[in-house]
């Protein structure tokens, strides 16, 4: 029992970046209607940015995470514009999109590993590494590691802000409305442009904290974006597409599934079972568990 | 090499006022003097370029599988190096412990694909677009989690030792001078036969109803077309060809590996078809021919500058932006996409 709930507490922490990965991941879908297959090559590229911030430039964790949630951002613009916005323009997206999307990915990924080479990079210790004991039930004890819970605060701290920001200022409003009927939403004077920006903005930040938190946890490398980008997506899908709340949900189930894989089963599954779970959910309940039920987007 | 290519592509479209038939024995008669040349003069064509000439050959009948799905069919697969696995670890298996003959192997492989071909096609039915897409990749992954899991697989590394296949008694690596020959002439043989069953079914009632379900599925329906019926049975001719495939690919390597089901599998099988066009037969074939030679080409590139890093893998990505912006239909497509677009 104990080491079933040490497992489940060790899987917090990774279960709270898939969420910040999970929301990159539907914000974008809910509004341009396209998988950003790009995501998880920005949120590599965030963990980069959170590299070569921390490493060269010495800033402590907070200011190195907000700079590389900026760097995040304006990547996922720049891939907007050089990527999706023409074919939006031309009103070929959906045809196409998806292969210019896996394309952009390739080309990021392997100009990043040729740019940083391919060998795993780890960060500098920024908060020490200490086991706080939660409880103690006889002599055995159910820890937490100090970085894990910094992540998985910070983790949900982002999400609530995204949330009270979707919820309370116009602009995430007019988001949210997006997601219902863009058309109408154009045709009630929204400057449909530049709402699509601050999305991508949002999304990528988002992607880049996911990456700096990873990169507290563990080695980074060029090509993690891959892996990382499509357990997001199975979160996002397992929470419900749209749902902020839903992808916190799911990202904590997952991370937390994956250690229990890992703990029980195989450590070689453990990679493997976001992938059923996403299958099986979209199978059985497209609509994910908190998710709203979504027109069909192609 | 390159006109042997070309011929056989241009089979099916008819081109130069060939027909068919015509075309198909230019293009074995140019193979055969390939190898003949080989055979009688030594080093005459360098190993490597008939390495690359199998892998063009090979990669043609995986394009050509996907050709079902995403050109007839109209849906994306990220997933189809599973196929291409299923028949190269079915055959690797039955040769390495129950010492099956090799052409008996591949039937087996293809049953097994065409039988794994089934969920997929029938998860098509319930979920669409690019949710199918993310389907059809974890479909794949998975696959390649059981292959690295299980040590009767042989796990990581894969199994090795495949035996060549025999042909009247005779080795198919002692056909030719070179151990490649007797490869060549076996998959330019396949890939023919293939082109030649798309090109039949292209003008069959069944490449007709593929069309119609690809234009608009409900009206298909609405038209009696057994939807369900007709998303299986292009899964499954798409799975086994592919899978006949990845038979050869376990013979011509002697071993497989999990990497068989990797997503860069998938991913290259898809920009075959996108690059080179859906649809046409002749443009999916081009497309694996220049997709194999291109890299090939940019690897020597990387070895004259001794750069650190792979060119083409950038450029790739690359190739695929700019094409899907100047291009969508691909090189030798058809005009179809765009036609779709503007109508949409």
């Amino acid at each position: 029992m104990v080491d079933f709930l040490q497992q489940v507490i060790n899987g917090l922490a990774q279960g709270g970046i898939y969420s910040l990965i999970a929301i990159g991941w539907t914000t974008v879908f809910g509004i341009v209607g396209i998988i950003n297959w790009t995501h998880g090559e920005i949120y590599m590229l965030g963990a980069y940015a959170g590299w070569l911030i921390t490493t060269y430039a010495h800033l402590p964790i907070i200011p190195s995470l907000l700079l590389s949630m900026v760097l995040g951002a304006f990547i996922a613009m720049a891939v907007d514009e050089i990527g999706y916005r023409p074919l939006r323009k031309k009103g070929v997206l959906a045809a196409t999109g998806f292969i210019t999307a896996l394309g952009l990915s390739q080309t990021i990924r392997y100009s990043a590993s040729a740019g940083f080479s391919p060998n795993p990079k780890a960060y500098p210790v920024l908060v020490n590494q200490e086991l706080i004991t939660l409880v103690s039930i006889g002599d055995k004890k159910i820890t937490i590691s100090s970085v894990h819970l910094i992540v998985l605060f910070s983790a949900v701290v982002i999400m609530s802000l995204l949330e009270l920001f979707m919820k309370k200022t116009l602009t995430g409003k007019a988001m949210l409305a997006a997601s219902q009927d863009m058309q109408t939403l154009r045709l009630m004077g929204v400057n449909a442009e530049s709402l699509i920006k601050i999305t991508f903005a949002i999304s990528g930040a988002l992607g880049a904290a996911a990456g700096f938190f990873i990169g507290m946890l563990y080695y980074i490398n060029p090509m993690m974006g891959a892996l990382a980008g499509l357990k997001g997506w199975s979160c996002a899908i397992l929470g419900g597409i749209g749902s902020i709340a839903g992808s916190l949900v799911g990202g904590i189930i997952l991370g937390i599934v994956e250690n229990l894989t890992a703990g029980y089963i195989s450590t070689g599954y453990k990679d493997a079972i976001g992938f059923m779970v996403m299958i099986l959910v979209l199978l059985i309940r497209p609509s994910g568990l908190m998710g709203y039920r979504f027109e069909e987007k192609v | 090499m390159e006109s042997k290519k070309k011929a056989s592509a241009h089979k099916t479209d008819w081109f130069f006022g060939l027909n068919g038939t015509a075309t198909f024995f230019v293009s074995l008669v140019l193979i055969l003097v390939v190898c003949y040349i080989n055979n009688t003069i030594k080093n005459a064509v360098p190993t490597y370029f008939q390495h690359v000439i199998v892998n063009c050959l090979l990669n043609a009948v995986l394009a050509l599988g996907l050709n079902f799905i995403s050109g007839y069919l109209g849906q994306t697969s990220l997933g189809h190096a599973v196929f291409f696995g299923i028949g190269a670890y079915t055959t690797a298996c039955l040769l390495k412990y129950t010492g099956l003959n090799f052409w008996v192997s591949i039937p087996v492989g293809m049953i097994a694909a065409a039988l794994a071909a089934v969920p997929l096609a029938l998860s098509s039915l319930r979920v669409k677009g690019q949710f199918l897409i993310v389907i059809t990749y974890a479909f794949c992954e998975i696959f390649r989690y059981i292959c690295i899991n299980t040590p009767a697989l042989g796990g990581n590394g894969g199994l090795a030792g495949i035996q060549s296949p025999l042909v009247f008694g005779t080795k198919i690596t002692k056909i030719a001078a070179t151990n490649k020959g007797g490869y060549m002439i076996l998959l330019f043989l396949m890939v023919s036969a293939v082109s030649y069953f798309t090109w039949r079914v292209e003008r069959s009632r069944t490449g007709y109803a593929f069309h119609a379900i690809r234009e608009d599925e409900i009206a298909a329906r609405a038209m009696g077309i057994n939807i369900k019926y007709f998303k299986v049975l292009a899964m499954m001719i798409s799975a086994t060809i592919c899978a006949m495939a990845g038979s050869v690919q376990a013979a011509f390597a002697t071993m497989v590996s999990p990497e068989l089901f990797s997503s860069a599998k998938s991913i290259q099988i898809l920009t075959f078809v996108v690059i080179g066009g859906r649809m046409s037969i002749k443009g999916v074939i081009l497309g694996a021919a220049l997709l194999t030679i291109l890299p090939e080409f940019l690897h020597s590139i990387k070895d004259m500058f001794s750069m650190s890093f792979d060119p083409w893998t950038i450029l790739y990505g690359i190739l695929l932006v700019v094409m899907m912006r100047v291009r969508p239909q691909g090189f030798w497509g058809k005009k179809d996409v765009e036609a779709e677009e503007e109508e949409a």
